[in-house]
């Protein structure tokens, strides 16, 4: 189904609208994206003007009214909710703005948790686990829960976390929204590294205009439109 | 794979101490006012109304699981939906929360039980010195105890079922929110 072997997602005629107290809200009109393997994408607009949505409906969170969003060569925006989880499960990395970790768990409890519905055995999954949190330079807070942690722990945390099953995309929603600046580098970093490293497609979600400079494709967006592509 | 879900609500669940000792308490407490209503239905001790009170348990039991079920699911909401967002089915989800809801039965089983092993223990103790010796070796038999068990497992059930069409119910989108929003 791919145009292109080298395309990892795109996003054809893509529609979705929002009913909110009675008033229809169009959060996606006609987008049309393609988005190349290994690439760095940001995501940028202001507030409401549909950034989130395209990130939840290019990773399956939800289904767009109309169109196509072709992932990695199959067609999501028809599939099953069992068939959307696996594909999320497999393919694709998730990192959190309020970083989303499990506070009754550890750090490393918390990047073990994504691999805990397959069967993969224990061992193997600690190991990636020590691995991935190696990799975010936090091996070192492996056993404390995430009060314990800075929000850019946290957030490294999460990365870890997104990055354990080894995915083909990370898809960041505003991931250092609540960071100082020297954390926010720090993650910023980390996800360049990854793209580097493990040639992951990165999708960051942002407001940020300072966060450019990582970028390889910046798309603005304006009333749910995408109006540049550089 | 399901074995290792369960293993790990078992984890979590210890982990939310307040609300397991909670509930954990209810639950040892039920089964063994149930269990021992049961053995006084089945003896005759207290005439007919005993098995009136093994049905007001019973009922009770079932009110307080369809609470503990709603707890769960409901307190938690942003972890089931950012379990779903990385990756988790609704059946993952289920199989943590059931995991939850059967574990705390059996911990208020295996309670009443090791009380019921201790009372023997000091009373048969304490008879073994010529005191106490009116009161009866066995307060509530092992049939009871375990009718009533099998029955509080049932009763999970019920709220098994209901925990699980709340979850369908719960979007991963909720996951990408921010908190209180």
């Amino acid at each position: 189904m791919p145009v292109d072997k080298d395309t990892m997602i795109e996003a054809i005629d893509v529609n979705k609208e929002y009913r909110r107290s009675g008033a229809i809200i169009r959060a996606l009109a006609d987008v049309n994206l393609t988005i190349k393997a290994g690439e760095f994408v940001l995501v940028q607009g202001p507030t409401g003007c549909g950034k989130s949505t395209l990130l939840n409906v290019l990773s399956g969170i939800d289904l767009p009214d109309s169109g196509k969003i072709i992932f990695d060569g199959e067609n999501i925006a028809r599939a099953t909710e069992d068939r959307l989880s696996r594909i999320r499960r497999q393919k694709i990395g998730f990192v959190f703005q309020e970083f989303n970790l499990i506070p009754t768990l550890t750090a490393i409890e918390n990047v073990e948790s994504l691999l805990w519905p397959t069967v993969l055995r224990e061992k193997e999954i600690e190991n990636r686990a020590i691995a991935a949190l190696r990799d975010v330079n936090l091996l070192e807070r492996k056993d404390h829960y995430p009060v314990q942690m800075s929000g850019g722990e946290k957030q490294r945390c999460g990365l870890a976390r997104a990055i354990i099953h080894r995915p083909r995309v990370i898809l960041a929603d505003e991931p250092t929204g609540n960071l100082d600046p020297e954390s926010e580098k720090q993650v910023m970093d980390l996800l360049k590294k990854i793209k580097e490293d493990m040639e992951t497609t990165i999708i960051v979600v942002t407001h940020r205009g300072s966060l450019a400079s990582y970028a390889d494709k910046i798309v603005k967006m304006e009333k749910g439109a995408i109006i540049n592509i550089k | 794979m399901a074995f290792r879900m369960w293993k790990k609500a078992v984890l979590m669940t210890l982990r939310e101490k307040k609300l397991f000792s909670v509930f954990t308490l209810i639950y040892t407490s039920l089964i063994f006012i149930t269990s021992l209503f049961w053995e006084l239905a089945i003896t005759g001790g207290i005439g007919e109304i005993a098995g009136y009170f093994v049905l007001i348990f019973l009922g009770t039991s079932l009110l307080l699981s369809l609470l503990y079920a709603w707890i769960i699911v409901s307190r938690n909401r942003r972890t089931w939906a950012t379990l779903k967002c990385i990756g988790y089915t609704n059946k993952n989800i289920n199989s943590l929360i059931t995991g939850k809801i059967l574990f705390t039965t059996l911990m208020g089983f295996i309670i009443v039980i090791e009380v019921l092993f201790h009372y023997t223990a000091v009373v048969g103790y304490l008879q073994s010195a010529a005191i106490l010796v009116s009161l009866p070796l066995t307060l509530v038999g092992l049939l009871p105890v375990i009718l009533t068990s099998f029955i509080f497992i049932l009763v999970q059930m019920v709220a098994i079922v209901l925990a699980n069409r709340k979850i369908l119910k719960v979007r991963p989108m909720i996951a990408l929110k921010k908190v209180g929003e």
